[in-house]
């Protein structure tokens, strides 16, 4: 397995937020998870991602073990959240040096270039991420969070305020790395969330109310149960 | 050596930044500017001989002033989540902390190059108090004072950065940890202007000189060691 959460739980001063989170994901598989507002979905990616430190269970990734060695599953993992990460009075060229150079990339300048054609910002390589748009600003975080190549990808909300044309780059990234790299995302969307994954997760105030492989989906089921646990009514 | 480069491009970075905004010691040379003009209407400079009063006038300006400034260190890293992103990198959390304080002693350091002679044109009456072969001594003081101030400033600031009011955590928590630094920082300054300390023994400038060396060496170690507690991982 890629990534084993074990009886997870979470705690901000006393209120409870995580609750007993178990699950796995395997290498190459594409989880997809939601939620309604405050459910710890975003709480999780971010013990996943090392931001938050769990109050209680075991996290495995990449084999190694949560809070036993950082350093190593940070150089597995990437990040692209709805804060794009960026630098807004460094240049799009420089953002990506800057994080290159942190995770000791090899290559780093044709890494960057390579990236930036990826996300089609190379015109735009050394003008200042403050003058970018929003839909820019994502596209190059994505870049960011790729410049390692890492093989575990986090993606909470990565779509939202996202143009139909940094959707179709970021689905167009997805697809090219897919197979290699294993996903979590978080999204509210769920056509996309469901269309992307290979298993599918519901949180609703801190605790898995479902969690099955998309072969196993009814979709009119699941949908029903999002909207139940969107509405509070689960 | 990647942590050597790493901590290089921290450093590089937060330099950069603020060679674009400027944000950081412009406010901070504003500040001290007005202090000091404060000061000279205050005491009324022309007339009356505050050489006695220097060392502590001096330390109090740059105290506050370094304030300002480490409040805005964190700026850049709390604009769209970019520490965060630092804190998702493989880079040890001591790295992050001697870059980060790195970057503060030199703009706290520039301000005070800036500073200090302005200071002397105000508040002393040049030359003849002025003890020009304790010039070192006034320098090292200036420099074990500014590593102190930087080292705890930028300890705090990493606590306040995610808090609401940051502006207020950093005075609170980061002035009495500071005293020990403060102390003897006006006693060494005071020495080169003629003051109050001249007239204490060479022992107790040369015992501040110690205890503030020793002040930074071992909070200085306390907060490497430390900051990655600080930080959620």
């Amino acid at each position: 397995m890629e990534i084993e959460v074990q009886n997870l739980d979470k705690y901000f001063g006393r209120r409870q937020v995580l609750k007993q989170i178990n699950f796995s994901v395997k290498k190459g598989a594409f989880l997809s998870i939601f939620g309604p507002n405050g459910a710890g979905k975003t709480t999780l990616v971010k013990i996943l991602s090392t931001l938050e430190r769990p109050t209680d269970g075991k996290v495995t990734i990449a084999k190694a073990v949560l809070g036993q060695d950082p350093t190593e599953i940070r150089r597995r993992i990437g990040l692209i959240s709805h804060s794009p990460l960026l630098y807004l009075d460094l240049s799009a060229y420089e953002n990506l040096e800057f994080y290159g150079t942190l995770y000791g990339v090899a290559g780093l300048r044709e890494r960057a270039e390579f990236l930036l054609e990826q996300v089609e910002l190379t015109h735009r390589r050394h003008d200042l991420v403050r003058t970018f748009s929003k839909g820019m600003l994502q596209r190059l975080a994505i870049a960011r969070a790729l410049m390692h190549q890492p093989s575990i990808l986090f993606l909470d909300e990565p779509y939202s305020g996202l143009d139909p044309h940094a959707v179709d780059i970021l689905d167009g990234l997805i697809d090219s790395i897919r197979g290699d790299h294993t996903f979590v995302m978080v999204s509210h969307n769920l056509e996309k969330g469901l269309s992307l994954c290979s298993a599918a997760m519901i949180i609703e105030a801190g605790r898995i109310i479902f969690h099955e492989d998309k072969k196993d989906i009814d979709v009119d089921e699941f949908q029903q149960v999002y909207r139940r646990s969107v509405k509070g009514e689960l | 050596m990647l942590p050597l480069r790493q901590l290089w491009v921290i450093l590089k970075k937060d330099i950069l930044l603020e060679l674009r905004t400027k944000e950081m010691i412009v406010s901070m040379l504003l500040f001290v500017m007005l202090t000091m003009v404060v000061f000279n209407y205050t005491f009324n400079a022309e007339k009356n001989d505050l050489t006695a009063f220097g060392g502590g006038l001096l330390w109090l300006a740059f105290i506050f002033t370094s304030f300002l400034g480490l409040n805005r260190s964190f700026v850049h890293e709390k604009d769209e989540g970019c520490f965060d992103g630092l804190l998702l990198s493989p880079v040890d959390r001591s790295i992050i902390y001697i870059a980060k304080m790195a970057g503060n002693l030199i703009f706290i350091s520039i301000v005070e190059i800036i500073a200090v002679p302005f200071f002397t044109i105000f508040f002393i009456r040049f030359p003849f108090y002025v003890y020009w072969d304790r010039l070192w001594l006034f320098v090292m003081g200036l420099i074990l004072g500014n590593i102190g101030i930087a080292g705890v400033g930028t300890f705090v600031a990493t606590l306040a950065v995610n808090t609401k009011r940051r502006d207020l955590l950093l005075p609170i928590v980061g002035l009495p940890l500071l005293m020990p630094v403060l102390a003897p920082a006006v006693i060494i300054s005071g020495a080169m202007m003629g003051g109050a300390a001249t007239k204490n023994t060479a022992e107790l400038v040369a015992a501040s000189v110690k205890i503030l060396a020793a002040y930074d060496i071992v909070f200085f170690a306390a907060m490497a060691l430390i900051y990655d507690s600080v930080l959620g991982e």
